[in-house]
């Protein structure tokens, strides 16, 4: 019995039931479309972000390719070395394990500090592996290895170390690598490192090889439960260069000794001495050098290369102190660190390639060919020297002071006389001497395979103009006439105007690289004429009766050497020092006694080797720098 | 049913037996089990190919309560008219008590010894009862006035806001949700419906700021995930990551790698179904979402074909409360509505939301086998 106001009720909850069907229907409609939109239009995207959780990716560094020497010697080769790593996740009790770990082998109390400071970096609590050492010996792996079932959370990795077999001898052209990202944080780049300066630089893409990939299949909480090769790696390829290994460890001992001698460390008096001086270098563990006045003396500073004068190969190139480049692929030590940092004498200077210095008298023979090439001598124009040139109010000093007489142009490159050449620059002008210096290779870069170098200054009138909005003065070209004032080349300008000279026939360019083919260079054009009266002078410089390196020949009956010698004058001497008498070299304090230079080449027929050598503070280029040239000479031609 | 069959031979206690279980809808039944079937490989897979520590229980639970659902379908229905005032009271009771000895951060449990209740989710099925029977009292006098609506009001808001308070921001909506649509079902006014519409809006802003700050972030999080990829919003992008990363056909059963590797987060309880999706792809995740729709289906035709208004309201209710898990659930985990904590009743790891299903379903049953003329 129903009455009326159920029967309406009823037809309420019927349409009711209808609309809410519908309602659910169309919600039920409505996670449908979105389960199809995610799961199918969508799907590329998640899937993707899903690989992203999924894996991650690690780079594997290659092997990195060696660097050797004309003759196949290692310059930088890789050693196997052994790490040790924690799989460190937060709930580890890292302190308990580290000493544990340190019951069995020894850790090294920086590596310890520096892996408390990248746990101390772990902000969130995913796991990851942390570098307890690199410098595991083989020894420690083996002990370690035997109870690795007490230490679960720690692993061993290989890695390749670079090793330089040559150490200090060869550091400024080899260079070194160092971490390709210094940001501890980023591990993902652990262990991989670049070439960070000289050829391990400039050949970083050669001998880098290809990065592989490892492909690690992790947990949301960074767990690796699986790994595998993605991608492999391409080892770099082996560098070859034209140094010559034996020649370059001959050359930095004779320029380091120059005309010191070597004691053995033994008595209280040298013991003493060495204690006083500050950032002293050895020689070797045990060894000095000792002046003629039997006081200790840090080895000689400066430069020395050999070039081929007919390819620009350079043979050895020398910058004296040096640094060993294996401290920069073990962990830099403080000790290390600061002694090539702090060091007065810059070791990590490239002198060679970056160091710049006024030529002297080595530049002698491009002020002669920029007169003889302008026509405005002969060879038998003479000039006469009487100690010392005056212009205006100024004197212009010889440096013989009683004069050399009156000679030509053969006997001023001989003797090196400064007032001919006085005369000579006056006469031809600074533009015509700066073209000739420009041709042959000064104040240019050269396209040679390391980066640090220098361009040097070759002066002209507009050149100071720019600098200096001032006019050029003719005492300006006295000085640059002999290679002082504002002239600057570095050694390797020098070895490469040597070489064009003797040359002849072409503008060589320096490498450090090995080809086979023939090598193209612009013609030199320079009158062959011209250039070989200067080759002749300078031979004379060595084997003439007044030459300035006459005490230095080679005395080989088909070897000789010839060059020039320089002296550089660092610290202007006065009118009043003058007439008190000059203070010896010897005895002036080191970074005020003259440089001393010798540029030249041998044989003197049929040329093959040019050579430049800069000491650096040594005293005078003809009883410092060119008994240095001649012994690398007889080594090079093993008389 | 008749009261006096004691008085007969076993015999004919075996034959009534028999014509209720021939009464009974083996739709509902087959679909209760498919779900749970689902449920237990589910959870076997979110442990990694493991019976421990989710398969086995959950298939345990499900055992028990298809028990306990028999048990309640062949209970003549009428007694649920005569329990579901003291059900109630009991329900608030339990909901008062948990404020005082529940257990966990958030007070939500009752623990029995090593059992958990959580008394909000019984509190639906004793609402859906107390409203039915209400509804079914007041229909016999009158019922299109406003003023009758105040007092069920009143018994859907009580509890609704004492779960609310728990905190438990998900089930007490669902509860008022529940018992509004049961208002609208037994023909509430448009008007009050829109009027309702318009207070709960207007309200908003004032909800808001009784929220908790995790309510809060919850909710400003759903509204841009991204915002906190790491935090709070890291369950639904990887949720997300894992239903979308399924495509058609699925990574294959046990192969999900989101959930393998950990990245999903409660992938046994609230975001089981992220885990079907991943690895049963969108044809496993309709299939699921078909055979709830089947059930529910079933329900809603049970409470169709009923008489008296207090079994059409129950059966309706219970069937609304399963879609408002399923759609609450679902809707969460793929990203339409925001992470609220609500299970997939019978495919989740959790008893409570299982019994409640299944006593509910045990409820439906039973009307479907007693429901005659009142």
């Amino acid at each position: 019995m129903k009455n009326k106001s159920q029967k309406k009720l009823e037809q309420t909850v019927s349409r009711r039931f209808l609309f809410l069907s519908l309602f659910k229907g169309s919600i039920i409609g409505t996670i449908g479309w979105k389960l199809f939109d995610l799961q199918l239009v969508e799907n590329r995207k998640y899937e993707k972000l899903s690989d992203n959780n999924q894996f991650n990716y690690r780079i594997i560094a290659p092997e990195r390719g060696r660097i050797l020497d004309r003759k196949m010697r290692l310059l930088a080769g890789n050693m196997d070395g052994f790490s040790l790593v924690l799989n460190w996740n937060k709930y580890l009790n890292v302190h308990q394990i580290i000493k544990n770990i340190s019951t069995i082998i020894i850790l090294n109390e920086k590596d310890i500090n520096n892996f408390y400071n990248k746990i101390r970096y772990q902000k969130n609590d995913f796991s990851k592996q942390i570098l307890i050492t690199k410098k595991l010996s083989q020894k420690d792996v083996a002990k370690l290895a035997v109870r690795i079932i007490e230490f679960p959370e720690i692993s061993f990795s290989m890695s390749k170390r670079r090793v330089y077999p040559q150490g200090i001898i060869a550091g400024h052209i080899t260079g070194y690598t160092g971490p390709y990202s210094k940001n501890i944080e980023n591990t993902s780049l652990h262990g991989i490192d670049v070439g960070r300066r000289g050829l391990e630089k400039f050949f970083d893409a050669q001998l880098r090889g290809e990065f592989g990939r490892k492909r690690n299949e992790v947990t949301s909480k960074g767990y690796v439960i699986d790994s595998q090769i993605y991608e492999n790696t391409k080892p770099g390829s082996d560098i070859q260069v034209s140094l010559d290994m034996k020649l370059q460890a001959f050359a930095v001992e004779r320029l380091q000794r120059g005309n010191y001698d070597l004691v053995f460390v033994d008595n209280k008096n040298i013991k003493n001495q060495i204690s006083k001086l500050k950032n002293f270098s050895y020689v070797s563990k045990n060894h000095v050098y000792i002046n003629k006045k039997k006081k200790v003396v840090n080895p000689q500073s400066g430069s020395l290369i050999v070039m081929d004068i007919n390819n620009g190969e350079i043979l050895c190139s020398v910058s004296s102190p040096g640094f060993d480049p294996n401290i920069f692929s073990k962990d830099l030590e403080v000790d290390d660190w600061n002694y090539v940092k702090n060091n007065s004498r810059s070791p990590l200077l490239n002198r060679s390639m970056a160091g710049v210095y006024p030529p002297g008298s080595t530049i002698k023979m491009a002020v002669a060919l920029a007169a003889l090439e302008s026509g405005i001598i002969d060879y038998n124009t003479r000039f006469s020297c009487n100690g010392s040139k005056e212009l205006g109010t100024s004197k212009f000093h010889c440096w013989a002071k009683d004069g050399h007489g009156n000679l030509n142009l053969m006997e001023a490159i001989e003797q090196s006389c400064d007032v001919f050449f006085y005369e000579l620059g006056l006469k031809v002008g600074i533009d015509k001497i700066a073209l000739m210096m420009r041709k042959l290779g000064l104040g240019q870069y050269y396209d040679i395979q390391i980066h640090d170098r220098a361009k040097g200054v070759v002066p002209n009138i507009e050149w100071k103009l720019k600098r200096d909005g001032l006019n050029w003065s003719l005492g300006e070209t006295l000085n640059a006439s002999i290679g002082q004032g504002y002239i600057l080349t570095t050694p390797l300008q020098l070895v490469t105007m040597v070489s064009r000279i003797a040359n002849g026939k072409f503008a060589v360019n320096p490498s450090l690289t090995i080809s086979s083919e023939i090598k193209k260079f612009k013609v030199l054009n320079i009158n062959n004429e011209h250039l070989n009266f200067i080759k002749k002078a300078m031979e004379k410089v060595v084997v003439g009766k007044k030459g300035t390196a006459k005490n230095y020949k080679i005395g080989s009956k088909n070897i000789e050497m010839a060059g020039k010698t320089g002296t550089v004058q660092v610290v202007r001497i006065t009118e009043l020092e003058r007439e008190q008498g000059l203070i010896k070299n010897e005895d002036r304090p080191w970074e005020k006694r003259d440089h001393a230079l010798f540029v030249g080449y041998a044989p003197t027929i049929n040329p093959k080797y040019a050579i430049s050598v800069v000491v650096e503070h040594g005293g005078s280029g003809s009883s410092v720098a060119a008994p240095i040239a001649r012994d690398v000479f007889k080594h090079l031609f093993k008389l | 049913m008749n009261r006096n069959t004691n008085k007969f031979s076993s015999e004919t206690m075996i034959t009534v037996l028999f014509s209720k279980l021939l009464k009974i809808n083996w739709i509902i039944i087959l679909c209760l089990i498919l779900l749970g079937l689902v449920g237990v490989a589910s959870l076997y897979s979110a442990a990694g190919s493991d019976w421990d520590p989710w398969a086995r229980n959950h298939l345990i639970r499900l055992i028990f309560g298809f028990f306990l659902m028999f048990v309640i379908a062949f209970i003549p229905s009428h007694f649920f008219i005569k329990y579901s005032l003291l059900s109630f009271i009991l329900g608030i009771f339990a909901l008062i008590l948990v404020k005082f000895i529940g257990s966990g951060s958030v007070q939500r449990w009752i623990s029995f010894g090593s059992i958990n209740f959580q008394p909000s989710e019984i509190m639906k099925l004793a609402l859906i009862l107390i409203l039915a029977k209400y509804f079914d009292h007041i229909s016999k006098i009158q019922l299109n006035k406003l003023i009758p609506y105040i007092i069920p009001i009143l018994i859907i808001m009580i509890p609704g806001f004492l779960v609310i308070s728990q905190p438990d921001l998900g089930t007490g909506l669902t509860i008022i949700l529940l018992g509004f649509s049961i208002l609208f079902f037994v023909g509430i006014s448009m008007k009050f419906v829109i009027f309702s519409i318009l207070i709960s809006i207007s309200s908003v802003p004032f909800i808001w700021q009784q929220l908790y700050e995790y309510q809060k972030n919850r909710i400003l999080v759903f509204l841009n995930p991204e915002m906190d990829s790491l935090g709070s919003g890291y369950q639904i992008i990887q949720s997300k990551i894992a239903i979308g990363s399924g495509g058609l056909f699925g990574k294959g059963y046990l192969l999900g790698t989101q959930s393998r590797l950990n990245y999903l987060p409660e992938k046994h309880t609230d975001f089981i179904f992220t885990l079907i999706s991943e690895e049963l792809g969108f044809l496993g995740s309709i299939s699921i979402i078909l055979i709830f729709c089947l059930l529910i289906t079933s329900i809603m035709k049970i409470s169709f074909k009923v008489e008296s208004l207090f079994s059409k309201v129950v059966v309706f209710g219970i069937g609304f409360l399963i879609f408002l898990y399923l759609s609450l659930n679902i809707g969460m985990v793929c990203g339409l509505l925001p992470v609220v904590g609500a299970p997939l009743p019978l495919v989740s790891y959790g008893g409570t939301s299982l019994l409640t299903v299944l006593i509910g379903v045990g409820i439906v049953l039973s009307i479907n086998i007693h429901d005659k003329k009142v």
